[in-house]
């Protein structure tokens, strides 16, 4: 090992590229924010130091909820751990234990992936439609409810957000799904024989065999959908507005205190997501160690 | 030779900029005395001119007709122009002031939106450009008042619009009525039968983004209510929202929700369906901007008329008391390099986009007509005639107030549609939240 | 390695050789789901085919009426959408910008990789840690700071002031995939490189590049991803008609006062039909690539 004089060289030419674009795209601007937080500044005024007032506005206004947004994207989270990854788990080790047009299913429910927000988004507004939409006659089919008909994106109700939360939770079912699937299929196919050979059903070879050894692509999926579910955006902008309280995510509190000029007060929700997210992706790294 | 020339060129060109941006720092289009000179209209520039005018909108015909005139006439100045999505240009706007990175010529709304840019120091003063022998006299001084501040003039009126009460004659007709309800009681009268009969009296789009709709009505109820001068005052400060004619406006717009006048289904739609349900003959009124003149006319066999909305307390407002105004416009950015260039040819642009959009059925000329204008669609028409015989307009509330409290009168607004909030908690809210 | 994997046929797991009743009831769920996810695609055909009152108020869901002497093909040819002017133009600067935003964060994360996979160094955990934090940042806090520096720098209005920032956002990601693949290559092969004289760069350049294929693909899928629909930092920092991209000439389409939903419709479908049959031809590779992504991050 005689080349660890050149390695600081080397080291620092290497991550050079990465660095910079880092630093100065996601790393100064997270800087800045923090410090832009800390100051009452609203277009066009001079900014004045506040010390942490921003924040307590924004934990207690009820103008702009983002206290309420947290509680919203703590559900929105939940409901992704509980109903969308095991969705996708119980579709991946479907299509795992190999079933005819196994590709086909594959390819298609990965689709709406693929597909812009705005589609998806204009799509479920007509499908919420209290006349005319296709989720109340659904319901009412399935005998989930009576007659009346459900005003799902009622601008304050309390349906709202469960309106914008399955939207979100189903298109990224077949983004999860192929994480998953890959999961699935690299866990070598010995073990699984060996496992049938001293005759578990496919069910417990799924249970003791399979998932546990899926660990890793596991963590995967659920890093992503926590935070991705923290900092969602795009959906909940269509089907409620930056304005919405009822359904209000950091990020639309955040979009609505920029767009009216209140740049300190938005900058601290920036603040909040990143501590949030950054700690989800902590909690998450060490829940997965400890099971070790 | 020719290099020599181009070189020469570049040089005059370069010293000519320089001096430009001296005597432009010192000179922010204000000075009262300096006498009108008119700037180098046949010089090579290139001006960058901002608009939410996207290929959709009822304006692109009128944008794109004026601009061909203006470049026919000042073939050495190129426009290059960029137009964004309403919602989007309202974000980029703002961030494009805050990193000072605006076009010479941007489109704004008047009254608060642009005056947040003048306070910050960035918006070119019109006072001089409107010196023009060929322009001062083109429009009306008063139609400049939503964009003045301290007594300067900072914004150049495109068209101007107002609430409008659109009545669907053929189902009012089913009902008795051979003629829109001219006072309020015969108004609630009207919708009772219409209720009675199956129909639905009001579309109104209430979801998300859609609270402007929500304001078209309950800006209407609230000004026919106190009376004009007064909602003005309270959309501009200088009066408090603590008014009990106003709490009790709210509540008798809620009242009108209560008895079924209204779209049940409101809250999931957006204001294009409820337009489009509008013409397809489901409801018997659309109270909405007179933008819509056009495209109502369009449509064959629809039988539509124009009118305001009619009077509730006699003893504090009339007819004649509208809500809307000249709020489109365009200013000129403070920083920019051709200043004099650009404020000329925004003046002069703007004065077109008023013909065309006029013309067009997009909206009411802001400058004076002095064209023919006959082939006008009847609703426009009408709705020229409202504004003619109108002696009060009060600045749609949304673009009347600076934007926070824009954004707060919205939210409360969301709340009364969807019931969260009565008159009283409205008007305590808001004399809360809005200084 | 992944693709071995792919091809076991353990006999009895199979659901090809379970019960017929499962392997009914499952083929009968995985169809249902299907044709839920691909009625979206389904219905942004339909919507370009519709007027606006089929669309909003007669025939929200169904095949447009009057099949096809009234199906409205004009909302493709409406000079608004611009189908042979306008849309050629974004298509070009979101095939530009997203490429070579794809390519600067495949070369900063691999020269990254390279360094916190190969070299032993106390700040590589440290590196790693922040690296990966960047998948939780939302792009929204970055907007004013990038739209001053990008103005100070001098490139509004140029496809770089896109590009960046875009590569950015994909550099985590890419760094996570990009180590995954690199730890797989055995270390046996930079030493052996090492006795016959090469430099670190030589390593890198001519032993992990050519070894590194597999990452492209993964990779870009990814970044893909991430940047074909970006519409938030497009809106703040696009200040020329000539560098709009795709999702902000669509976006654009939504009048203030007016919305032709068929039109949007017709420029969406457009817009994703390419996109879904590149998707549909290179499936099975895209797939493996993005599975790989899964199994080496």
């Amino acid at each position: 090992m005689n080349r660890k004089s050149s390695d600081t060289g080397s080291i620092i030419v290497f991550l050079l590229p990465a660095v910079l674009l880092f630093v100065g795209i996601l790393v100064a601007p997270i800087i800045i924010s923090t410090y832009y937080s800390v100051f009452d500044w609203r277009f066009p005024f001079d900014k004045v130091y506040c010390g942490f007032k921003n924040y307590k506005t924004l934990f207690t206004s009820d103008w702009y909820p983002l206290w309420g947004s947290i509680k919203n994207v703590f559900v929105l989270a939940a409901l992704s751990l509980l109903i969308q990854l095991p969705l996708s788990l119980g579709l991946a080790l479907m299509l795992g234990r190999g079933i005819k047009g196994e590709r086909f299913f594959l390819s298609v429910n990965f689709l709406p992936v693929l597909i812009s927000t705005v589609v998806i988004g204009l799509l479920w507004r007509r499908m919420y439609d209290a006349e005319g939409g296709i989720i109340n006659p659904i319901l009412r089919s399935l005998g989930i409810i009576g007659e009346e008909n459900i005003q799902w994106l009622e601008a304050n109700g309390d349906k709202l957000l469960m309106a914008c939360i399955i939207p979100m939770l189903w298109q990224y079912v077949g983004y999860h799904m192929l994480l998953m699937y890959a999961g699935v299929k690299s866990v070598a196919p010995e073990l699984r024989e060996a496992a049938m050979i001293d005759g578990a059903t496919p069910w417990q070879v799924d249970r003791f065999v399979v998932i546990p050894s899926m660990k890793q692509v596991l963590k995967v999926s659920v890093i992503f959908s926590v935070t991705g579910s923290l900092k969602s955006y795009d959906l909940v902008s269509i089907l409620a507005g930056d304005r919405t309280s009822a359904a209000a995510v950091p990020s639309t509190v955040l979009m609505n205190t920029k767009s009216i000029g209140l740049y300190g007060m938005s900058s601290a929700c920036a603040v909040v997501i990143i501590i949030l997210c950054f700690v989800a992706a902590v909690l998450i790294n060490a829940l997965f160690r400890e099971r070790d | 030779m020719k290099k020599f020339l181009s070189t020469m060129l570049v040089v005059v060109m370069v010293l000519s900029l320089a001096a430009c941006g001296k005597k432009n720092n010192n000179d922010d289009g204000s000075d009262p005395n300096a006498a009108y000179v008119a700037p180098d209209m046949t010089k090579s520039v290139t001006l960058n001119f901002w608009s939410i005018c996207v290929p959709t909108d009822s304006n692109r015909g009128a944008y794109d007709d004026a601009i061909k005139d203006m470049k026919a006439k000042y073939p050495n100045i190129t426009l290059n122009e960029l137009a964004t999505q309403n919602d989007e240009y309202k974000q980029k706007i703002k961030d494009a002031f805050q990193a000072g990175e605006v076009a010479d010529i941007f489109f704004t709304w008047s009254c608060a939106f642009l005056g947040d840019f003048v306070q910050a120091g960035k918006v070119y003063c019109l006072d001089n450009a409107f010196k023009d022998p060929d322009l001062k006299d083109a429009i009306d001084t008063k139609m400049c008042n939503n964009s003045m501040y301290n007594g300067k003039k900072y914004g150049v009126p495109l068209t101007m619009n107002i609430v409008t009460l659109f009545a669907n004659m053929d189902i009012l007709k089913e009902v008795g009525y051979n003629d829109v309800p001219a006072t309020y009681d015969d108004l609630m009268a009207c919708c009772d039968k219409l209720v009675a009969a199956g129909k639905i009296p009001f579309g109104c789009a209430a979801g998300a983004n859609q609270e402007w709709c929500v304001t078209e009505y309950v800006e209407s109820i609230i000004e026919k209510s106190c009376g004009a001068k007064t909602l003005d005052d309270i959309f501009q400060g200088r009066a408090s929202w603590g008014n009990a004619d106003v709490a009790s406006a709210i509540d008798k717009f809620q009242d009108m929700i209560k008895k079924g006048y209204f779209d049940p289904n409101g809250q999931s739609m957006d204001n294009e369906q409820v337009k489009n349900n509008f013409i397809a003959g489901k409801y018997a009124f659309y109270i909405n901007g007179s933008w819509n003149c056009a495209d109502f006319a369009k449509v064959d066999g629809l039988n539509v008329k124009a009118s305001e909305f009619p009077v509730i307390d006699a003893s504090k407002s009339k007819l004649g008391q509208l809500i809307g105004g000249p709020s489109d416009t365009l200013a000129v950015f403070g920083n920019g390099a051709n200043k004099e260039i650009a404020a000329k040819y925004a003046l002069e642009l703007g004065r077109l986009i008023s013909k065309y959009g006029y013309l067009c059925g997009a909206g009411l000329p802001a400058w004076k007509v002095d064209y023919p204008a006959t082939d006008i669609n009847p609703l426009t028409q009408a709705v020229a005639e409202i504004v003619d015989k109108s002696d009060y307009l009060v600045l749609f509330g949304d673009t009347a107030m600076n934007s926070v409290d824009k954004d707060i009168y919205l939210k409360e607004i969301a709340n009364v549609y969807g019931g969260q909030v009565n008159g009283q908690k409205f008007i305590d809210d808001l004399k809360k939240a809005i200084r | 390695m992944a693709k071995d994997n792919m091809k076991f046929n353990s006999r009895d797991y199979s659901l090809k050789k379970s019960s017929p009743v499962g392997r009914v009831i499952c083929t009968i769920l995985l169809i249902f789901w299907s044709l839920v996810n691909l009625y979206p695609l389904f219905w942004m055909v339909t919507l370009s085919l519709k007027d606006n009152l089929q669309i909003n108020v007669t025939n929200k869901f169904g095949l447009p009426k009057g099949w096809p002497s009234q199906w409205h093909w004009e909302n493709y040819t409406h000079s608004e959408l611009g189908l042979l002017t306008r849309v050629p133009v974004f298509f070009k600067n979101s095939i530009i910008i997203t490429v070579l935003a794809i390519g600067i964060a495949l070369v900063a994360a691999m020269m990254a990789s390279y360094t916190l996979t190969r070299f032993q160094w106390k700040a590589s955990g440290a590196f790693n840690k922040m690296f990966l934090l960047g998948i939780t940042v939302p792009v929204q806090v970055s907007l004013v700071p990038l739209l001053v520096t990008t103005s100070q720098l001098g490139l509004t209005g140029t496809r770089i002031s896109l590009i960046i920032p875009y590569a950015a956002f994909s550099l985590s990601m890419a760094i996570l995939i990009s180590n995954g693949f690199m730890d797989n290559i055995p270390k046996e092969l930079d030493e052996a490189a090492y006795i016959d004289g090469c430099s670190r760069y030589g390593v890198f350049f001519r032993i992990i590049l050519p070894l590194m294929k597999p990452a492209v693909s993964t990779i870009g899928i990814y970044s893909f991803l991430q940047c074909w629909n970006e519409l938030i930092i497009a809106t703040t920092l696009v200040t020329k008609e000539e560098m709009k991209t795709l999702p902000i000439g669509i976006r654009n389409l939504v009048g203030t006062n007016k919305i032709d939903y068929g039109m949007i419709g017709a420029a969406i479908t457009v817009a994703t039909i390419p996109m879904v049959i590149v998707y549909v031809l290179m499936s099975k590779r895209i797939q493996e690539s993005f599975i790989a992504g899964a199994v080496k991050g």
